[in-house]
């Protein structure tokens, strides 16, 4: 084989903590809208003419997502036998949690942008 | 030792003897109380909750007599309020939630090919503190002094003592005590699952059932602490009138209810995943094929384990909240639905792909995913805020719940009984008996829940003792008491064939032909767990590993043997479960028991404001540990290393995080920080509350001053314990003990000073919530600076006894991790409180 | 459509027009019903479609399906399905969570929730306030601004026909902004648990043309005598104190601790929704109110002599 530079997605090591990356995400994007709508309705008492943290914040939860699973898509895709990934070798568990973790970018992708439709609707603090 | 040695029949005898001397249950009316092997202990843990469940059941079927018909009055209003509160918090403490541990308990060593799981006496601790504190709980309704305001106890009903009794010091402080011990479970079942894998048994190819188990302790983990923060406010108010939640001194209803459903969403899923995770077995074995979509069920128990905590405010959808806080968990509550939906259909794609055969435990596998489909669409009908405006709080809401934890928690569970039962007693459960109960239960769930819905939105509320007859919804109670009483019978059915079991011959090994390890068990009990622990190579090993079972009875894995008369097991790698060590086990101790009890005491005697009692309780319980971790823990082997078969030799000594020890230490400080977090939002929850925050007659308490010396003690004391712990690496013993006394001065200094700072600006808690929430935090933090004190004494205690070294060094490892998490703590509270009323 | 569904229910669920979700007379509760029967539709439908197909999976021979094909099943059934069902749930459910908007001339009632009573309090712009308990009169076609509360313990306010249910919390007012479409009488509940009486407290909901709303609020504004006609009953209401507690407007009795009982006599219940209020009812009440509601407040007073009680319970009748 060349000596080529490792690629991104063949560099960072796959672990137990990179499976939850992308809910984390989530986590932390739905923490950060619950208490910036909690804040500015509590404190500044009106929401912002326009919304531009939580869109910000939005964005970059949705690019981080995005990113984790396209990590994820190509982990999953190092050769190796045809999925189910069960069997015992390095590569197929590196596969199996490739693929979950791209599985959960997914669902926390769609749940990211669950969390952002109220925003679109409610436009106030009543 | 090589391959053909276990070919000798005579060594093969010789070996099991001794398994069979090491891991021989104590003997002897009281002895046999002090066994700690997980099949002794998961045993008893599953008959107490299973009883704990059958009372509750009895209560439930007295609130259905005094419902039969409007206007009744077979209970008084009083009783009625004990029955219900009682019925929904043994159901969700003393039955779901234990239940799910114990049976973990039971299987989980047998599902990972351990000989037992990694912290033994911690089991045994956890069961006996269930025990006594479901008793203590339960048994108060015999003295009329039952717990009467609800299973979530929201105050000021329930804070004031003039509007509620004894009943709600007993439900605090009785089920603080149980959620302490399902903190204990949650990390024994974690390091279990994350370290005790047979070798070569990766992440990818673990039992569905240990992935659930490790996402719902996981879960345990940040769901119970808060509502331990909770419980910590409720009784400061009940006990010393800290006006947390009285709205008239500055408190705010509300912040219980955050805390309560913060826990209290989550707990829902955490009943029912681990149900779920039976299915996740039974179903595989019972359509003869592997399960189809493995990291889609891996997908679904981490999803819904994240979106489950993002569900809480849905429980308080009528409490006036801007909208748009609503609505954000209304989002997050619909979204909860996708991963349940995946679970459902891997276990439909797997049916399609295998051939199904219809057993008993699939009928109730079949039967209980009916009745939850129905009650998640209805789940999802009441996240729909506006419906849930009308539904919230009504019978429909009632239908709603018992639906999904019915066909998602009870009804799983027996399935999983019928299935299971064979391998935890040898003998089998009759079909005929297994399929009456069913459809009992069945038509009795249906009978009695699905009218509900209806009487709900012809508005009947929840929680009430009687209902006047003009509201034309007495056919449909009267439906649902007929109902309950046949769901009771077909829970009579199943109780006579298990009390008709033993009578019956003994199973066959592995009856349904299943592929998984656990149904390796032999049906004449060997207390051993498994005769040799095998090299892993597949997700469904006696199907796929050729001469599978052969080959782990006659020895030829690892560790067939028990040389040096001790307890044993394998610790594996966290990835790819390489063999990393042997560790001993716990053995049958009567200190577990006596720990439980003494930190019982604590709880009871503070229950009835006997606080010296209390205190010399808490001072036993110190000792209790100490003493425990001194003789049981850590212990120097004998030799650094054992050969466990096929040529590997294993180290017998672990510190660092490969060990399991660092890993429970560092679990139960996850669980530590989360409760403290809990309080640190109660501060900025009251922040938001006010106008000022802090009032302007406190602006300047606690000051600036204390906090920032207590702050830079408690950074002191951690560089020190790290210090410390190079140091002793390096083999600078008496640099290390210096430092660790230190590290001990700074410790204390640290929390005196921190309590210095309300102390001298005179803050007097019960006066507002803001002196109430600080002097909380401050002496939150000093007490974690105390007991950080006592573990870094007691590091230096075992240095020079000669039971730490350089060499082995555990304590001061862990003992490390612990400092790390004083000094967040630290951190965070002098910030907060000495520092953020400087710039808000 | 809805109506038939809605008639269907009923029809299950016996004929109760007076306090159900499923009868609404407000706007809110009728756009829920809607939303209710549709939600109950679709819930059907998938409950019944994810039945078929175990149904179908469970009979199947081996190998029915392929592992791709599985896989397939559990990606857009699984997966896919439910998450565009639920975002166009979303998309409806969304827009309906806005509160109805309320104009500053609106009327304003505040409700207090007690143990276990109501304190009703009316507010229509640029007027003086009206005190009453136990009933509350809405006019059909106004929009109504309720503002809620409590001072001891958290009760909720519930009129099922008319809107959703919204907490009383005490240290915090909430609004709930509705709007009538039909006369009649209705019934609303505490549906917080609030201790040992939380079953017993009710109220009745008149919704009324807004001209005859205008007439009552005028009159019971003027009605200020008292009950002047019952001199004795009078003074067995003043003599056993009764007056420590309640107040009738126009009499010297003003205390707020129980509940106002101005225009008792034309009360449709007695004791927060739980009793007819006859004069041998409300007499038997008040020598011994824990009978009929444990836990309430007021004290029994089961030294009366019953000619006192009912009395008294004349004298209530009577008022205004």
């Amino acid at each position: 084989m060349t000596n080529r530079r490792p690629r991104l997605y063949e560099r960072l090591r796959v672990t137990l903590w990179t499976l939850i990356v992308p809910p984390t995400l989530w986590a932390g994007h739905f923490l950060f809208s619950y208490l910036w709508a909690a804040i500015s309705c509590a404190k500044a008492g009106e929401f912002a003419t326009f919304p531009w943290l939580f869109v910000a914040g939005t964005v970059i939860a949705l690019l981080l997502i995005a990113l984790a699973g396209w990590v994820a898509w190509h982990q999953a895709r190092i050769p190796g036998d045809a999925p189910p990934h069960q069997d015992s070798t390095g590569v197929d568990r590196l596969r199996f949690i490739a693929k979950s973790t791209l599985l959960l970018a997914g669902l926390s992708f769609v749940a990211v942008l669950y969390t952002a439709l109220p925003v679109v609707f409610l436009g106030d603090c009543r | 030792m090589s391959l053909h040695e276990q070919d000798d029949p005579e060594l093969r005898r010789a070996q099991e003897e001794r398994l069979r001397a090491v891991w021989a249950s104590p003997k002897g009316l009281f002895l046999k109380w002090t066994d700690t092997n997980n099949d002794a202990v998961g045993a008893w843990y599953t008959l107490t909750a299973f009883g704990f469940m059958l009372f509750a059941g009895v209560l439930a079927l007295l609130m259905r007599t005094q419902l039969a018909v409007p206007e009744n009055d077979f209970v008084e209003a009083g009783t009625f309020n004990q029955l219900f509160t009682l019925h929904g918090s043994m159901m969700m403490f003393l039955f779901a939630v234990p239940m799910f541990e114990a049976v973990a308990i039971l299987l989980l060593p047998q599902l990972l090919g351990a000989r037992d799981l990694p912290f033994p006496r911690l089991s045994a601790f956890g069961y006996w503190s269930f025990l006594l504190g479901g008793v203590f709980v339960s048994g108060s309704i015999f003295f009329d002094a039952a717990p009467d305001g609800g299973w979530f106890m929201y105050p000021p009903l329930t804070t004031r003592t003039d509007l509620s009794g004894l009943g709600a010091d007993i439900w605090m402080l009785g089920l603080s005590f149980i959620e302490v011990s399902s903190v204990a479970a949650a990390v024994e079942l974690i390091v279990g699952v994350l370290k005790c894998r047979p070798p070569g048994m990766r992440l990818n190819l673990m039992p569905l059932y240990a992935w659930y188990i490790l996402v719902v302790a996981v879960m345990i983990l940040f769901a119970f602490p808060p509502l331990i923060a909770g419980d910590v406010l409720f009784e400061m108010e009940r006990l010393l009138n800290w006006p947390f939640f009285d709205a008239s001194r500055g408190g705010d209803p509300l912040l219980w209810q955050h805390l309560f459903w913060i826990f209290g969403h989550p707990e829902v899923y955490i009943v029912f995943l681990p149900s779920i995770a039976l299915f996740a077995m039974l179903v595989p074995t019972f359509s003869q094929r592997h399960v189809l979509g493995y990291p889609w069920i891996v997908l679904a128990a981490v999803g819904t384990a994240f979106l489950s905590f993002g569900l809480w405010v849905h429980h308080m959808f009528t409490t006036g909240l801007p909208k748009i806080s609503l609505a954000f968990f209304s989002a997050a509550s619909e979204a909860v639905a996708i991963p349940t939906a995946v679970q459902i259909f891997v276990f439909i794609a797997t049916m399609w792909a295998g051939r199904v055969i219809w057993s008993t435990p699939m009928l109730y596998a079949a039967g209980s995913l009916a009745i939850f489909v129905i009650g998640g669409l209805t789940g999802v009908m009441v996240a729909v805020a506006p419906f849930d405006w009308q539904a919230h709080d009504t019978y429909f809401v009632v239908a709603h719940l018992h639906y999904v934890l019915i066909g998602g928690t009870l009804m799983p569970l027996f399935a999983g009984l019928y299935y299971y039962w064979p391998l935890i007693t040898g003998k089998t459960l009759s079909d005929r008996l297994g399929r009456i109960a069913f459809w009992l239960l069945f038509i009795g769930a249906n009978l009695t829940f699905f009218p509900m819905h209806i009487s709900g939105l012809e508005g009947m509320p929840r929680r009430v003792f009687t209902y006047p007859a003009e509201l034309g919804i007495d056919a449909l109670n009267l439906a649902s008491s007929i109902g309950a009483f046949v769901f009771a019978a077909g829970v009579a059915v199943i109780c006579l064939d298990i009390a008709l079991s033993p009578r019956r011959p003994l199973a066959a090994r592995n009856p349904w032909n299943a592929g998984t390890l656990e149904w390796l068990a032999h049906p004449q009990d060997e207390h051993w767990g498994i005769r040799s622990i095998p090299l892993i190579e597949s997700r469904y090993p006696i199907w796929d590993q050729p001469d599978f079972i052969r080959k782990v009875d006659e020895g030829r894995y690892f560790l067939p043997d028990a040389e040096e008369g001790r307890r044993e097991t394998i610790v594996t790698s966290v990835l790819d479960a390489r063999p990393l060590a042997v560790i001993r086990l716990g053995t049958p101790s009567w200190k577990p028991m006596l720990t439980a009890i003494a930190l019982g005491g604590v709880f009871i005697f503070t229950t009835y404001h006997l606080y010296w009692l209390a205190l010399v309780s808490g001072v036993l319980t110190l000792a209790m540990v100490l003493w425990w971790l001194w003789t049981g823990t850590a212990e120097i082997p004998e030799r650094d290393c054992k050969p466990v078969g096929h040529g590997i030799e294993l180290p017998l000594y672990m510190s660092g995080t490969a060990s399991p020890g660092w890993w429970a230490m560092f679990i139960t400080m996850m669980a530590d920080a989360t409760a403290f977090s809990g309080l640190v939002f109660g501060y900025y929850f009251f922040w938001t509350r006010h106008e000022d925050f802090p009032p302007d007659a406190l602006a300047h308490a606690p000051g600036v001053f204390w906090p920032m010396v207590a702050l830079a003690l408690g950074v002191l004391a951690w560089l020190l314990a790290i210090t410390a712990r190079e140091s002793n690496a390096k083999g600078r013993v008496g640099v290390a003990r210096a430092l660790l006394m230190l590290a001990i001065g700074a410790c204390l200094a640290s929390g005196a000073a921190g309590v210095a700072g309300p102390w001298t600006s005179g803050m007097a808690p019960e006066s507002h919530s803001y002196p109430a929430i600080v002097w909380t935090l401050s002496i939150w933090t000093a007490a974690h600076a105390a007991i950080g004190a006592i573990m870094l004494g007691y590091a230096l205690a075992r240095s020079l006894a000669g039971r730490m070294t350089p060499r082995y060094d555990a304590e001061i490892r862990n003992v490390t991790v612990y400092m790390h998490f004083l000094a967040l703590t630290t951190v965070v509270t002098y910030a907060t409180t000495g520092l953020f009323p400087e710039v808000s | 459509m809805r109506r038939l569904a809605a008639t269907s229910l009923l029809a299950v669920a016996g004929c109760n027009a007076h306090q159900s979700a499923l009868a609404p007379f407000g706007e809110e509760a009728d756009d829920t019903l809607t939303l209710t029967i549709v939600l109950a539709i679709g819930a059907l439908i998938l409950a019944s479609g994810v039945a078929v197909l175990a149904w179908r999976a469970a009979r199947s021979p081996k190998g029915a399906i392929s592992h791709e094909g599985g896989m397939k099943l559990v990606l857009w059934l699984g997966a896919v399905g439910p998450a565009v069902i639920l975002t166009v749930l979303l998309l409806f459910a969304l827009p309906a969570m806005r509160p109805m908007s309320a104009a500053p001339g609106d009327l304003r009632i505040r409700v207090e929730g007690e143990q276990f009573w109501w304190r009703v309090r009316y507010d229509p712009a640029g007027e003086a306030p009206l005190t009453a308990a136990n009933e509350i009169r809405v006019p059909v076609g106004r929009t109504v601004v309720f503002d809620l509360t409590a001072t001891d313990v958290i009760h909720s306010f519930w009129i099922p026909g008319l809107a959703g249910k919204m907490d009383m919390i005490p240290g915090r007012t909430n609004r709930l902004v509705v709007r009538a479409r039909k006369a009649g009488i209705y019934r609303g509940v505490c549906t917080e648990f609030c201790g040992l009486s939380h079953a017993l407290m009710a109220f009745d909901v008149i919704a009324m043309e807004p001209a005859a709303f205008d007439a009552w609020l005028a009159d019971a504004r003027r009605a200020s005598d008292g009950n002047e006609a019952d001199a004795g009953g009078a003074a067995a209401f003043a003599a056993h104190g009764c007056g420590a507690c309640h107040a009738i407007r126009g009499t010297a009795h003003d205390a707020r601790i129980g509940p106002d009982l101005s225009r008792f006599g034309e009360r449709r219940t007695l004791g927060a929704g739980i009793l007819q209020p006859t004069i041998e009812n409300t007499a038997a009440f008040i020598r011994d109110p824990h009978r009929f509601k444990p836990g309430a407040r007021m004290p029994a007073y089961k030294s009366m002599a019953p000619a006192d009680a009912e009395a008294i319970a004349r004298y209530l009748k009577g008022l205004p």
